[in-house]
Formats: structure tokens, C-alpha cells, sequence
């Protein structure tokens, strides 16, 4: 099983991006799981959101306590909540400057005009985590953003393909 | 298959059923499944009427209203919600009148939480209700349709109500397979209600009796234990159409078992995973998953639980001054079996595969326990 763990703020995709890569995942055949923690949250506020994955039945629920991956949309949400339960093979991946890093929201603003860094950083994670391809990312995000035209998905695949090939580690 | 998180699943539910009237009102963890059937209604893939009154209590007297008069009625709240609306739920009961209620299990205040724990779906268990509490998504679609079948049938004509874990089910998307359409609509044809409310042939339901109250609380008693068959039949039946297998109990490698998990909901998935990692040790653990908490199939639960030297029942809830309400339950069914209580998961805390590996680990010791999952 693999389980991915995104932080971010309220407003920047945090819960789309755990539906997008779960539709990848889903796409090439897993189980899977995505939800976010919500209720009290609003703009601008720490939100998380969580997928899983695996070829079989996965065997728990609710809060990720030891992802595989973490995605860090807002590099100035409290740290301590960000690493929690961070295992040595965990890989990180920030819009920002630590661990495997691009400036996605730079990127997003380019491409899209607004600061909705989700899906261009996910680009980054495709890289990183070689889990899926673009062309996955490509599918999921058409599926998951669907009402929102082909417009908005192209723009946000230039955005994601841009942070694939900018990304450091 | 299609990715879709318990709301949805519960709203697909219902308008497969073809639903004629839902009144509702909003409440997190809840709120999306009307949101989704109020979108369908604005798109035009929704024919019932749907309407927002102004408060839970108005729901489930508009619902009992519209049930009396034998439209297929529909609704779902959770926690506070379904407190607010308490005094109408032996009241739909009582009048014999057939609907289905979603209720998304939501811990209840104060002090305030969000999450998921089952002391707002445990109040109302003794309101006369047919109750099914279930463990993924799919089951939530299902049994929404199921219920319908089971409610209506002419033997039974009671509410049921389907429980879903908040957040845990309401909001995580897992992998369903929504039914056709023609399948649903064959599994379960819109009966007719011997008795209700027509204009064209007015007359009193639920009137005051006095002296013959006794009498009707039996006849709600004996539909509900003669709904044991129904609900079997009902199973099979959508078995045999779908190949997805339900019943009262679910029994996880119970065979040859002498420590047993009792528990329901949710994170009955995270102690599955505890019995089969400990399995592959070679102990005899297993699980008992409750389905149908009411009617208590307590014939079936004895037989499965036959052999079993230590169960422990893992209880969501509590009744402050005795212990948690499922334990209260099943003890005395179990007069030669050593039962243990652990209370855990209130207000959606965490219980880990390792927590459940304790708990089998305790068991085995022998001694029976009271303990709280802090």
C-alpha cells in the first residue's frame, strides 16, 4: 500500500489534488481512498488531505499517520505537522524551497493567472515519485476537472509539465 | 466502478429507489447528500419533490407525513440533527409507515466534534426502527435499496435506518459499482399502502388509544422480529443479483476462533487487518462485524460466536455509568463466554491495527477488562 499525505491551505486545491491522484491510481487498476479533513476549515486555513492506494484491499481508514509521500502546497503551515510521522524513505515534495522543490505557485500564476498551485505541483510529485506519468496525470485531472472545460486542464497540464521538469530533489 | 464517498453513495441510493419526496436539512457530515440529490433536482435527473424545511424536527414530520400518504420517502441527518427530530422517530415507527433514513454518525455535543463516533445512531435504538450500520460505501448504496424492500414489505412496514461513519465514510471516495436502473426498479416496484392518508378517503392515524397502547407496541415488537426473514430474503435476493453478500452478522475467519473482535462500523476494516496479521502468526482471532442491530438476530449471533472462549466487544460509544452500549447488549447473550469491554474511536479518535493487536492480546490472557482506547 502506498499512502500520500498533502498539506495546504484552504483554496489551493488540497482536497481536488488527493481526487486527482486517487483517479490516476484508480485508472491504472488500484484500490483506493482519498478524503480530506475538513469541517472547521476555510480559505486560507491548514487543510489536509489524504490518498491511498494499493493493488488490494486496503485494510485501513482515516488519518495517515506515516505516509509514503508528502505534498506540502504552503511552505508556511507549522512544521511539525507537516513531518509528522515522516519515515526515512519518505519523500517530500514543496511548492517552495525545501526537500524536492519548485516554485509551483510562480508556475500556476504564469500558466493560469491565479495561485492555485495544486495540480502544477503534482506535476513535481509525477517526477519524484515516478508513480504515475504525465499522460496518467493528464487523464485523472480531465476526469476530475471535467466541468470545468478543457481549457482550465490544459492550462493546468502546461503548469504541471513545467514544476515536472523544474523540480530538484 | 466509479470513485464515490458515502454521501454520494447514500444520494445514489435513493434516487435509484425513485424516491418521491425528500424533505431535508443541513448538517456536516451530511450535508452533501442532499446537496447532491438538490443538484440532481436542478439538473433534471431528480423527479421527486425535494424540499428544505426549517429545522431536523420539520424533516421527519414532513417525512412521516408524506410517508403516511405512500410516497417513497427519504432523508438523512446526523448527530444533533437526528436528536432534534427524536420525539418523530417512534412516532413514524409507531404508525407503521415504511421510509428510509440515512444517518451519518457524527459523535454529539457538547463538547462540539465533527467526527465520527456511534452515541447519536445509538439513542434511537429502541425507537422501533429497523437499523443497518455498515462498514464500506457500496454497503451504503446497497442497503439504501435494500431497505426500501425491506420497509415496505406488507409483513413488516416499519422505518429503516442506514448508518454510515462520518467523515470516514461520509467524505472518503472508495470503489463503487452503482446498480442499473432497471435492476432497481425491478428489485424493488413501488408497493401500495394498505392504510394512509388519502384526500378522497379521509381519515385519523395514530389516534390515541389509552388502553390499547400495550397491544400496538407488541405488533411493532412482532413485525420487527418478523422481519428476520425478510431481511434474509432480501439479502439473497440482491445476492443473487449482484453477487455482493450481505448478512446480519458478518463473520471475519471465525472458524476454529477462541478470541473475537464484536464490533460494528468503520474501523471494523482496520480490525480486520489486526485479525489477519495475527492469523498468519497462527492464533485463533476473528471478528464479528453487527449489520442488523435491529432486529437482533441473537439466535444467529449465539451460533456464531459457539466455540469462542473470550469475546471483546470494541464499543464507539458509551452510556455514561455502565459501559458501551453494545457490550450492554450482547453480554447477556453470551452467559458462558468471558465478555470484554473497550470503549474507543469517540468523536472519530483513531484506533490503530496495532491497538486492535492488543485488545487480541488481552483476550488471550483470560481476564475479562473494562478499558478505554485513549
Amino acid at each position: 500500500m502506498i499512502e500520500i499525505r498533502i498539506h495546504g491551505r484552504g483554496g489551493q486545491g488540497i482536497k481536488k489534488s488527493a481526487q486527482i491522484l486517487a483517479r490516476a491510481a484508480f485508472l491504472k487498476g488500484n484500490l483506493t481512498q482519498d478524503f480530506a479533513l475538513y469541517g472547521a476549515e476555510r480559505r486560507g486555513a491548514p487543510v489536509v488531505s489524504f490518498v491511498r492506494l494499493d493493488k488490494k484491499k486496503i485494510g485501513t481508514r482515516g488519518y495517515i499517520h506515516e505516509p509514503d509521500y508528502i505534498i506540502v502546497l504552503d511552505e508556511s503551515i507549522d512544521d511539525k505537522v507537516v513531518m509528522d510521522g515522516k519515515k526515512k524513505s519518505t519523500k517530500v515534495v514543496v511548492n517552495g524551497t525545501a526537500y524536492c522543490n519548485v516554485n509551483a505557485s510562480e508556475i500556476a500564476m504564469k500558466h493560469l493567472g491565479r495561485n492555485v498551485p495544486n495540480i502544477a505541483l503534482l506535476g513535481a510529485f509525477c517526477k519524484v515519485s515516478k508513480l504515475f506519468s504525465l499522460k496518467d496525470l493528464e487523464k485523472a485531472v480531465s476526469i476530475e476537472l471535467g466541468k470545468k472545460g478543457k481549457e482550465i486542464v490544459k492550462k493546468n497540464m502546461l503548469a504541471a509539465k513545467e514544476c515536472y521538469e523544474k523540480v530538484r530533489c | 466502478m466509479e470513485l464515490l464517498d458515502g454521501n454520494q453513495c447514500a444520494a445514489w441510493g435513493a434516487r435509484l429507489a425513485r424516491v418521491q419526496y425528500v424533505p431535508c436539512y443541513p448538517i456536516t457530515p451530511q450535508t452533501e447528500i442532499i446537496e447532491t440529490i438538490a443538484q440532481w433536482k436542478a439538473d433534471g435527473e431528480f423527479k421527486g419533490l425535494f424540499e428544505q424545511v426549517d429545522s431536523e424536527h420539520s424533516v421527519l414530520s414532513a417525512a412521516l407525513g408524506s410517508a403516511a400518504t405512500g410516497a417513497r420517502t427519504f432523508t438523512a441527518s446526523s448527530s444533533q440533527g437526528l436528536l432534534l427530530a427524536h420525539e418523530i422517530f417512534p412516532n413514524i415507527s409507531g404508525t407503521r409507515l415504511p421510509m428510509v433514513y440515512v444517518n451519518v454518525s457524527r459523535a454529539v455535543s457538547a463538547p462540539i466534534s465533527l467526527w465520527c463516533d456511534h452515541s447519536d445512531v445509538l439513542s434511537v435504538r429502541d425507537f422501533g426502527w429497523i437499523m443497518l450500520v455498515c462498514e464500506t460505501n457500496q454497503e451504503v448504496l446497497d442497503s439504501v435499496i435494500m431497505s426500501y424492500k425491506i420497509s415496505e414489505d406488507k409483513k413488516i412496514v416499519l422505518p429503516v435506518l442506514v448508518n454510515m461513519d462520518g467523515f470516514v465514510h461520509s467524505f472518503t471516495r472508495e470503489q463503487v459499482v452503482i446498480p442499473k436502473q432497471k435492476m432497481v426498479d425491478k428489485f424493488i416496484p413501488k408497493q401500495d399502502l394498505k392504510i394512509k392518508l388519502d384526500v378522497r378517503n379521509p381519515k385519523s392515524m395514530a389516534v390515541p388509544v389509552l388502553h390499547g397502547y400495550m397491544y400496538f407496541r407488541s405488533q411493532v415488537h412482532r413485525a420487527m422480529l418478523d422481519s428476520v426473514s425478510v431481511i434474509k430474503k432480501v439479502h439473497s435476493d440482491w445476492y443473487k443479483l449482484t453477487g455482493r453478500k450481505y448478512d446480519f452478522f458478518e463473520g471475519y475467519k471465525l472458524s476454529g476462533a477462541k478470541e473475537v473482535i464484536v464490533m460494528m462500523g468503520s474501523y471494523t476494516t482496520i480490525a480486520k487487518n489486526a485479525v489477519d496479521q495475527l492469523r498468519k502468526k497462527g492464533r485463533k482471532v476473528g471478528l464479528l462485524r453487527i449489520r442488523v442491530l435491529r432486529p437482533f438476530n441473537e439466535i444467529l449471533f449465539k451460533k456464531m460466536l459457539k466455540g469462542v472462549k473470550h469475546v471483546g466487544v470494541v464499543d464507539q460509544s458509551i452510556a455514561p455509568g455502565l459501559s458501551g452500549i453494545l457490550f450492554s447488549e450482547v453480554r447477556g447473550m453470551l452467559p458462558s463466554v468471558k465478555v470484554s469491554n473497550y470503549i474507543g474511536g469517540l468523536g472519530g479518535k483513531d484506533v490503530s491495527d496495532k491497538e486492535f493487536i492488543e485488545i487480541f492480546d488481552d483476550l488471550k490472557k483470560g481476564k475479562e477488562v473494562r478499558k478505554w482506547l485513549m
